[in-house]
């Protein structure tokens, strides 16, 4: 089975080879039997891929620990979905799983484009089965999942228990989706730009594919923050560390990208900055990779002693250099056809939108690698740490909070101001109102109550559009309310998904700030009967809970909680020992609410004297983070659905098309 | 930065955007950089320098058998070491699960008049699961 693994991957290399070839001496000489042999070719590296991940796995599930990659991330005990998860739980099983994607996603492509986008394709395969020949040569030369063992240990070292979670299960293949489908735009922009065919709305066949890796690449970086919050055990969800860090700026990125190429299909306006926005977020993506798979930035050593590194910093060269040409030399057919006219129009608002994000991007950027830049600069590593990444954040957070709610209102092309301040009066209203109400129930700092309050204003106006749109919708057709509210959404999923998830941009938000700025802390070394408060919960410790299982074994601290003396029930933080690793693992235990959680982490317990350590946060508000992130997935799956506007804006471009080519 | 034609105004309001963003940037960053040094870096007088404060950060691994875990389970003390030299840490908030024998660590904090280092954070890897010192 390694050996058919090993075979796989080899073939592989020359099945993407031929693809990468074929396709673009294909697309050369104009011969159609070349680009479909390089199409075949795709689909084999996809089928190879897939069976040498199968072999992997399958050699997971059957213990072989002769294997280097089973032995070190896989042992008997290990939980049957943990084990799938295995599959990525190393570097060289994730890069083997990353090129699965890349290859599925090729694959899907190949198949949806049998007959559309004829002329881009042959280049978007090349593009893809060049990255693909890429993470081939790292899993067959580099980091190979296949590699023996002289002398099998009897038991894996089984996985850290730390991942052994299910949040953490689907975290990275949430992730890996998202960084892999950034790949998909960039190969058709890359097409867009080799073939010259940039009138042609390349985003507009990319669109859904943007989308759909843009939201899961945003629900892994939640879900990355959900598990450390249940399983890092220390109050918080969000660390600034490279890793998460990685993840967030490509997103960022594909943020701008998203709003950007609006003004593009609209105004045929931005055009190089779209282009570069694409090939700057594929770019990231393969940082990312990078650096959440070689662990460079948080070691100490140099850059250049990771195994990976100087590949991948190969690699991005090449990438950059290529797209950065093919740019240079379609500069000429991308001019804009119209002017920013007026300062205050939605086009600049999306303009500042945009300086605002890649800003952002820029700097979480540059504080996670300014280890490496200072160290190639000054020869000596120098670190950056939260408080550089939330002194920029916050007020570039505020920022795009502002313009997320005058966007919606403000007219395209030349607003009127006057129009502009009638339509904002009531949003400014409620907004007053509102950050009147908090300072009169107690909040004073100043973040929280601009924070909330923009998150108020653009609630409002948001909300108002979906009002708007109703009433007018109703008055036109004579619907009842409810239907015509349905109906509205339904003929407009991409412009009312996009205001859902303005929505719950704005509940992450509300997330973000209340348990930032509200945070509580408490520690407390109790015996028997004690208690102590935080907020107002009063904690009693009641008892010591011992429970013994196969896997592990848990001691707690059994707590009575109550509340302005209501009891509440009891919670349970512990640690886990687990029987194949040596550390123990901390189970903290949450009483999650709408309003707050209360978090309780079991540091320690001390036999002779009876004590039991136990550490409490109070986290207001951080419920709603996870709101949100469903709502987000709620509001993207309703933009990629298919509406009737685009529809409509298709059969105009084709119309267009056919008429440019009659006049010719 | 964008292609496009733009009035004098957008200019303009483009430009206090991206000088208010600078300035942020340098303050964010002057504020919060800290050198990152291993052990031996960092006991070599002429290689700490101060130009940052006297806040720093280490990188090492657990000295096996070093590790006293205060009773309560917060805080412990510890040897770390880089290979060559060693350095005694004091650290006395909750402790990561991933902190054992040989784990790679990373403190941030000062050093205490009486030679041990005071950590403010300390960050821990497990033995096992660091790839990227495994082969190099």
């Amino acid at each position: 089975m390694p050996e058919l693994g090993t075979f796989a991957l080899l073939l592989a290399t020359v099945t993407a080879a031929w693809a990468a070839l074929a396709s673009y001496n294909g697309w050369r000489s104009a011969s159609g039997s070349l680009v479909l042999s390089g199409e075949r070719a795709m689909l084999a590296t996809w089928g190879l891929v897939l069976g040498a991940a199968l072999a992997l796995e399958s050699l997971i599930f059957a213990d072989r620990f002769d294997l280097e990659y089973v032995a070190s991330y896989s042992n008997r005990a290990l939980p049957r979905m943990y084990k799938i998860a295995a599959l990525w739980a190393g570097q060289a099983g994730s890069l083997l799983f990353w090129l699965l994607i890349l290859c599925s996603y090729a694959a899907l492509l190949i198949v949806l484009n049998r007959r559309r986008n004829r002329p881009l394709m042959p280049v978007v395969t090349t593009t893809l089965a060049v990255v693909a020949l890429f993470f081939l040569l790292l899993v067959n030369f580099m980091a190979r999942p296949f590699v023996g063992l002289t002398h099998p240990p009897a038991d894996g070292q089984g996985m850290n228990p730390q991942l052994q979670n299910p949040f953490m299960a689907i975290h990275p293949p949430c992730l890996y989706l998202g960084y892999v489908g950034l790949t998909v735009p960039f190969a058709f922009a890359i097409a867009a730009l080799a073939t010259g065919r940039l009138s042609e709305s390349w985003f507009r066949t990319t669109r859904r594919f943007t989308i759909l890796s843009w939201f899961i690449l945003g629900t892994g970086i939640l879900l990355g923050g959900w598990w450390a919050y249940v399983e890092l055990g220390w109050g918080g969800y969000w660390a600034w560390d490279p890793v998460e860090n990685a993840s967030l700026i490509p997103w960022l990125t594909a943020t701008a990208f998203l709003h950007s190429v609006m003004i593009e299909e609209r105004k045929k306006m931005l055009r190089v900055w779209n282009m570069t926005l694409v090939i700057v977020t594929f770019l990231l993506s393969l940082l990312g990779t990078f650096i959440t798979r070689s662990g460079v930035i948080s070691s100490v050593h140099s850059f250049t002693k990771s195994d990976i590194g100087p590949m991948f910093a190969g690699f991005l060269g090449l990438a950059t250099l290529v797209s950065g040409a093919l740019l240079v030399y379609r500069l000429p057919m991308l001019q804009s056809e119209h002017r920013l006219d007026s300062f205050v129009s939605r086009e600049s608002s999306f303009l500042f939108n945009n300086l605002l994000l890649v800003g952002a991007a820029f700097a979480v950027l540059w504080g996670t690698l300014f280890p490496i830049l200072s160290e190639a600069v000054r020869g000596v590593k120098i670190t950056v740490g939260p408080p550089f990444f939330n002194e920029i954040m916050v007020p570039l957070a505020l920022g795009l909070l502002t313009l997320a709610g005058i966007c919606p209102i403000i007219a395209w092309r030349r607003a009127s101001p006057e129009r502009l301040l009638a339509k904002l009066r009531l949003p400014l209203g409620a907004m007053i109102l509102l950050a009147a109400g908090l300072f009169a129930g107690g909040v004073r700092d100043p973040y929280a109550l601009v924070s909330f309050s923009l998150c108020g204003f653009v609630a409002a106006t948001t909300l108002l559009e979906f009002a708007a749109g109703t009433r007018a919708r109703r008055s036109a057709t004579g619907e009842a309310w409810g239907r015509a509210f349905v109906r509205l959404i339904d003929r407009n999923k991409r412009r009312f998904g996009g205001f859902i998830v303005h929505l719950a941009v704005v509940l992450i938000l509300v997330g973000i700030t209340g348990s930032s700025v509200f945070k509580q802390e408490q520690v407390a070394t109790l015996k028997r009967g004690e208690s102590f408060s935080i907020g107002r919960f009063t904690l009693t410790f009641d008892d010591m809970v011992s429970r013994d299982t196969a896997n592990q074994e848990f001691l707690g601290a059994r707590l009575l909680v109550a509340s302005n003396g209501h009891p509440l029930g009891t919670l349970l933080p512990g640690q886990n020992f687990y029987k194949a690793g040596q550390n123990p693992s901390s189970e903290v235990d949450i009483r999650s609410t709408l309003s707050e959680d209360l978090y309780l982490i079991m540091t320690g317990f001390d036999p002779q004297a009876g004590a039991t350590t136990v550490k409490a946060y109070l986290n207001p508000l951080v419920a709603w983070i996870w709101i949100g992130g469903a709502v987000l997935i709620l509001g993207s799956w309703l933009a990629i659905l298919p509406d009737l506007r685009e529809r409509r804006l298709a059969a105009e471009a084709r119309l267009r098309a056919v008429e440019s080519y009659a006049q010719a | 930065m964008p292609a496009g034609r733009f009035t004098p105004k957008i200019w303009l309001a483009v430009a206090a955007l991206v000088a208010g963003f600078v300035i942020l940037f340098n303050v964010g960053l002057k504020g919060s950089m800290v050198y990152y040094l291993t052990v031996s870096e960092f006991l070599d007088e002429n290689h700490r320098q101060k130009d940052l404060g006297e806040h720093f950060r280490v990188n090492g691994t657990t000295v096996p058998g070093s590790i006293e875990r205060s009773p309560s389970g917060l805080g412990c003390r510890f040897r770390m070491t880089d290979g060559t030299k060693e350095l005694a840490v004091k650290y006395d908030r909750e402790i990561p699960d991933t902190f054992v024998d040989n784990s790679e660590v990373v403190v941030e904090g000062r050093l205490g008049t009486d030679g041990t280092f005071e950590a403010r954070t300390l960050l821990a890897k497990c033995p096992s699961k660091y790839e990227a010192s495994k082969r190099s």
